[in-house]
């Protein structure tokens, strides 16, 4: 498998542009929780939004006119990963390139008012302005309008591993020969019923921090905003083996499954980079690296950044591709120290292999290797 | 989509469908499929799921519960679990039923609109404050991976899926998908499918669009004013042929082509050229290392929406000429991301039986349109080779091509 990062790009709760939320992660910031209300129980929860300066300098494009938030991050880092594979592998060809975009719960706040009209006024009061933009493939057919793509674009819908699943699908496209390119984009857009929903189905804090590996867990925070990486053939950092895993039947058996990928993506010079949230998934996760890999540096974005469930994955990829070409980790935060887990900031990491883990709250596990 | 064959490197690798199941409004199961493909059965009925008094379009293509509810599965309670999740139980039975050694590798499967129905009554219980009590089953049940995972579950797969929600040409490209990775020699065996639910949310939106008609379906009539929607859902068992010759199972046909393009013209409409379709036909084309002469019959996506049949037609009519064709749409109404993997079946069944499935509800030819529909009564016919069109909203559009397998 021959399979490269070529350029890279993400729209976080911490700011947009690689180097930049880098740093900040480096420096261990974490992101600022904003209340979001909920109007029809007058309940308020938290979540890590994106700031607006954060897409200002997003191209106008006819397809961004009406489009949900969730669309304008999806352009923001395609556009950005797009940009950085031209400065570094030189000319793209669109023509070649296919698009594999990531999304659980895809345009929740156009499906939610579409739908809020019909129960509240009945069906003839519903938008055909909103409907199309509730369909889960319209943040990938806007994006694929802005770059010109063409040929084959695939939304994949799954819970927070479908990043790493869609990496897999990128890497099965690109044994095709049509393809030079494959652009992954994972995104997501927080809305109160989002976190109304994951309340009631008790994996969410009302408010910070997410405590990753904490037992017994606490839940998480909501976040989002997107995360796009282009695959190619060219590239430094090289993903060498992807696991597509598995689906777990109780919450309970999820460490089966991470445990079982874990071990076959092993490697003793690895970090890993959890997808710890603060829920049942770090349980899973800590009882496959204290098995597998027990000495390994491991650190987890989501308490910096909030659990984005569609882009997390691709968020995760990109931490791990920076631990590689920088050498250096953040520290884990929000730990507390007391598992048996190795969490130090990292400077001049002798790493060669960053593994990701990408357990989903609703029993997709995957994961993947990647090498420099 | 060049593939590996074509450019002289690895031989790419034949692909097999060994066991396929189907649930639809014309029947569960193939028997009951093929009986009502041949009688020409108009499978449309007033919508009785939900309320549609105030909706311009009062019909649908449905499935009855009674017949999904069924034996319980792998200790699950039917009752319990989202009708897209029994109907993929059901064809999941028929397919495993056909070929009990199939273990696949990989699933990839098809859908819009996964278990809409919970999140309807997820939202309606939020909005009148009561009836939260099931909302964490709901919730944790809505996610379109769900039916597919429940079924996988209850038949003891492990294999990871790839949900793919491409809109209404979902079906398709996950069964396209599915092939390019048996093609590719990289898996041996993918389960691949569509399904989805009839829902509230959904059949609203199409109709604030105007797009679902108070008529009868209509495809490629001159007199055409919109699709009926429907439900159901399908699942083709795909393997390499040497692989599956090698134990003996049964093959009902191959699936030698696959083509994709996306149409940015619109986010709902088609370019009224047809290019988006007529690329994805050229690409299955291409792929199979067919030319337009050698196909038999074309399952069309055929809505009967004015802008999709018009471009789809002239697409078919400027590659194809005089290729008979059918929109079986007008038969079951149209079943978004499972559409295209029960129109596969059909094709299937259509090769098995050597006939041509009708284009029901055909009046009056579009003079626009120079089309060989097969009007409103299947026809007995000699095929070898078949292309199923789905075409979606975000400009998606898939063809395949399935070949008759050599007795």
């Amino acid at each position: 498998m021959n399979l490269r990062i070529a350029g890279m790009g993400w729209v976080t709760p911490l700011g947009r542009d690689i180097d930049p939320v880098w740093d900040r992660l480096i420096r261990g910031e974490e992101a600022t929780a904003q209340p979001i209300s909920d109007p029809i129980a007058n309940k308020t929860y938290c979540a890590f939004r994106i700031a607006t300066e954060a897409l200002k300098d997003l191209p106008p494009h006819p397809r961004l006119r009406r489009a949900s938030a969730i669309s304008r991050f999806a352009a923001a880092a395609g556009l950005d990963a797009l940009a950085e594979a031209r400065s570094t592998i030189g000319g793209i060809d669109v023509e070649r390139m296919a698009l594999v975009f990531a999304v659980s719960n895809g345009g929740v706040v156009y499906t939610k008012r579409f739908y809020h009209s019909v129960v509240e006024s009945g069906a003839q009061s519903a938008s055909p302005l909103l409907f199309p933009e509730t369909v889960f493939n319209a943040p990938a057919s806007h994006l694929a309008a802005i770059l010109g793509i063409a040929g084959a674009s695939y939304t994949l819908v799954g819970d927070g591993a479908v990043g790493a699943l869609a990496i897999k699908m990128a890497s099965d496209l690109l044994d095709n020969e049509a393809f030079d390119f494959c652009l992954v984009v994972g995104a997501e857009e927080a809305d109160w019923l989002l976190c109304d929903a994951y309340h009631r189905w008790r994996l969410l804090k009302k408010e910070p921090p997410i405590e990753p590996f904490h037992e017994p867990p606490r839940g998480m925070i909501l976040s989002e905003g997107a995360g796009a990486v282009l695959l190619a053939r060219e590239g430094t950092v090289q993903i060498d083996a992807i696991d597509a895993g598995g689906n777990f039947s109780e919450r309970r058996k999820a460490n089966e499954i991470v445990r079982r990928i874990l071990h076959g993506l092993a490697d003793e010079g690895a970090c890993i980079i959890a997808s710890a949230n603060g829920t049942f998934v770090d349980l899973a996760e800590r009882a496959a690296i204290e098995k597998e890999l027990p000495k390994a540096i491991v650190y987890g974005p989501k308490p910096a950044l909030g659990e984005s469930v569609g882009a997390s994955a691709v968020w995760q990829i990109i931490v791990a591709a920076e631990a590689l070409r920088t050498k250096r980790l953040p520290q884990m935060l929000r730990s507390g120290g007391q598992v048996g887990l190795s969490f130090l900031a990292v400077d001049g990491g002798s790493w060669s292999k960053a593994i990701v883990l990408s357990c989903g709250l609703n029993q997709q596990v995957a994961g993947l290797r990647l090498s420099i | 989509m060049i593939f590996n064959e074509l450019s002289g490197k690895t031989p790419a690798s034949r692909v097999a469908v060994v066991a396929a199941g189907v649930i639809s409004p014309l029947g569960f199961g193939l028997n009951e499929t093929l009986t009502s493909l041949r009688g020409s059965k108009d499978c449309i009925s007033p919508v009785a799921r939900f309320d549609v008094e105030k909706c311009r379009c009062k019909t649908a293509g449905q499935i009855s519960d009674e017949r999904l509810l069924g034996q319980p599965r792998n200790g699950r309670k039917n009752e319990r679990l989202h009708r897209a999740t029994r109907m993929m139980i059901a064809v999941f039975e028929e397919a495993f039923g056909q070929d009990p050694g199939f273990t696949p590798q990989l699933t990839v499967v098809g859908t819009t609109s996964g278990g809409m129905s919970f999140g309807e009554d997820y939202y309606r219980a939020l909005h009148r404050h009561r009836g939260l009590r099931h909302s964490p089953g709901w919730i944790a049940n809505y996610p379109p991976q769900k039916p597919v995972i429940h079924a996988q579950h209850a038949f003891g797969i492990s294999a990871p899926c790839q949900v793919i929600a491409n809109a209404c040409a979902s079906g398709t490209n996950a069964i396209g998908h599915a092939f390019e990775c048996v093609r590719s020699g990289k898996y041996q065996q993918v389960l691949t499918g569509g399904y989805d639910a009839l829902s509230e949310l959904v059949f609203v939106g199409f109709d604030s669009l105007q797009a679902a008609t108070p008529e009868k379906c209509r495809p490629f009539d001159r007199d055409r004013s919109g699709m009926v929607l429907g439900e159901g859902a399908a699942v083709l068992a795909l393997e390499n042929l040497e692989s599956a010759r090698a134990r003996r199972a049964h093959v009902l046909a191959e699936i030698i082509g696959y083509g994709i393009s996306t149409d940015n013209h619109h986010l709902t409409q088609p370019d009224p050229s047809g290019s988006g379709p007529r690329r994805a036909m050229e690409q299955a084309l291409q792929s199979a290392n067919r030319s337009a002469e050698e196909v038999d019959y074309i399952n069309a996506h055929g809505t009967a929406t004015t802008f999709n049949d018009a471009a789809e037609g002239k697409a078919i009519a400027e590659l194809f000429g005089k290729v008979p064709v059918s929109s079986t749409k007008s038969m079951i109404g149209h079943s978004l991301g499972a559409a295209g993997a029960i129109e596969a079946v059909i094709c299937l069944a259509a090769l098995k039986a050597q006939f041509l499935p009708p284009n029901i509800n055909f009046r009056n030819p579009d003079p626009d349109l120079d089309l060989n529909i097969v009007a409103n009564t299947a026809r007995d016919a000699q095929i070898d080779i078949v292309l199923s069109n789905s075409f979606g909203f975000g400009g998606t559009n898939a063809s395949i091509l399935i070949q008759k397998v050599a007795a």
